[in-house]
């Protein structure tokens, strides 16, 4: 190893002192090493302003890496929709009968002198109650309604004090789609 | 060295003088700055932005009566500055650092031609990866024809650590490609 030998790169740029140059260029044409080595760094500078220049020609392409933030918010929503899809829901029961608006009803309304117009939602009389099948369950109509017996029955058909319950069933439109009786 | 960089002798001070001769001033420099950046790891707008930014400051220095010396290490300082603070955001979003990503094409005439320039550049890109930042950035600079108290200048070296550094990463490329 030479005394110049951490000179040379400086020596082949054009970077050293004026007093220094002169010493060094008689060295390197004096040296068999030394005038390999220069001759090795030029090659190897030559090569990297080769390199350098190919693969700045075309610089890299825009946002090559993902930001942290984006996983991390994808994460965070994939939990959350798991997290909904497993969750137990409470199911609202739909009525099974239909809440029908007062104006929906026929225009017709009827008096009875066996069951006066009760308000809607009132519980029935005790006494009709027990008359019912055990295992029957009555569903609540929304609205009741009474309506004459010789307006539905030939005179004298039905004997009197005797009553009927009615499940009438009403579509949207407040038309009548069904009616059972009931003694 | 490359053939786009500014003759060294080139007194470049004396462009600032007027508004055609900085138009020159930015043509002369444009490119090699942007060459640089490149080398840094900027993605091209990235890279784009800094250098209009680079040249924003140079034109404000300029016409606020600032140094017309060492113009172009100055411009370079102040895009490398810039460049700094991208890749330090950069991995702070990303959490991993900007490297420098030297993708080497060859366009040589014939396939044998182009494998072997492919396999040469191969080689030496496994060589730069062995460099740390500062040898790498030293030959950069220097292959866009900065002199070393220039490459000292933008960098924050003194010149005969430029000289150290820019030595020893000849070296090691040197025994890593067996040039």
């Amino acid at each position: 190893m030479c005394n110049f030998s951490g000179r040379l790169v400086a020596w082949m740029d054009g970077e050293l002192a004026q007093n220094e140059v002169a010493a060094v260029r008689r060295h390197v044409a004096a040296c068999a090493e030394c005038t390999k080595c220069v001759a090795t760094y030029k090659d190897a500078s030559r090569e990297f302003a080769a390199y350098y220049d190919a693969a700045t020609r075309t610089p890299p392409a825009p946002s090559r890496r993902i930001p942290l933030w984006i996983p991390v918010l994808a994460g965070a929503a994939a939990i959350i929709l798991v997290a909904l899809t497993l969750m137990p829901r409470t199911v609202t029961p739909v009525p099974a009968v239909p809440q029908v608006a007062v104006a929906a009803l026929p225009s017709v309304q009827y008096e009875t002198s066996a069951a006066p117009l009760e308000p809607a939602g009132k519980p029935h009389s005790a006494a009709r109650r027990k008359a019912q099948p055990e295992n029957w369950t009555m569903i609540e109509p929304a609205i009741q309604i009474a309506i004459p017996a010789e307006a539905m029955f030939p005179p004298g058909a039905v004997p009197e004090g005797f009553t009927y319950v009615a499940n009438l069933s009403l579509a949207s439109d407040g038309s009548v789609q069904g009616l059972h009786l009931q003694p | 060295m490359s053939g786009d960089s500014l003759s060294l002798d080139l007194p470049l001070s004396r462009f600032a003088t007027d508004s055609c001769e900085a138009t020159t001033l930015y043509r002369e420099l444009r490119k090699p700055l942007l060459r640089y950046l490149s080398g840094l790891g900027l993605p091209l707008e990235e890279a784009q932005d800094v250098a209009q930014d680079a040249f924003l400051s140079l034109h404000k220095h300029l016409s606020g009566g600032g140094s017309q010396e060492n113009i172009r290490s100055w411009l370079f300082r102040v895009a490398h500055n810039r460049a700094r603070n991208y890749q330090q955001s950069y991995a702070q979003r990303c959490g991993e650092p900007l490297d420098p990503v030297f993708d080497t094409a060859s366009k040589a005439a014939t396939p044998e031609q182009m494998a072997l320039t492919n396999e040469r550049f191969h080689r030496l890109n496994r060589a730069v990866k062995t460099l740390n930042a500062q040898e790498r950035e030293c030959l950069m600079l220097r292959a866009e024809g900065l002199r070393y108290r220039e490459i000292g200048e933008v960098l924050g070296l003194p010149t005969s650590t430029v000289s150290d550094v820019v030595e020893r990463a000849i070296k090691k490329l040197a025994e890593k490609c067996d040039v």
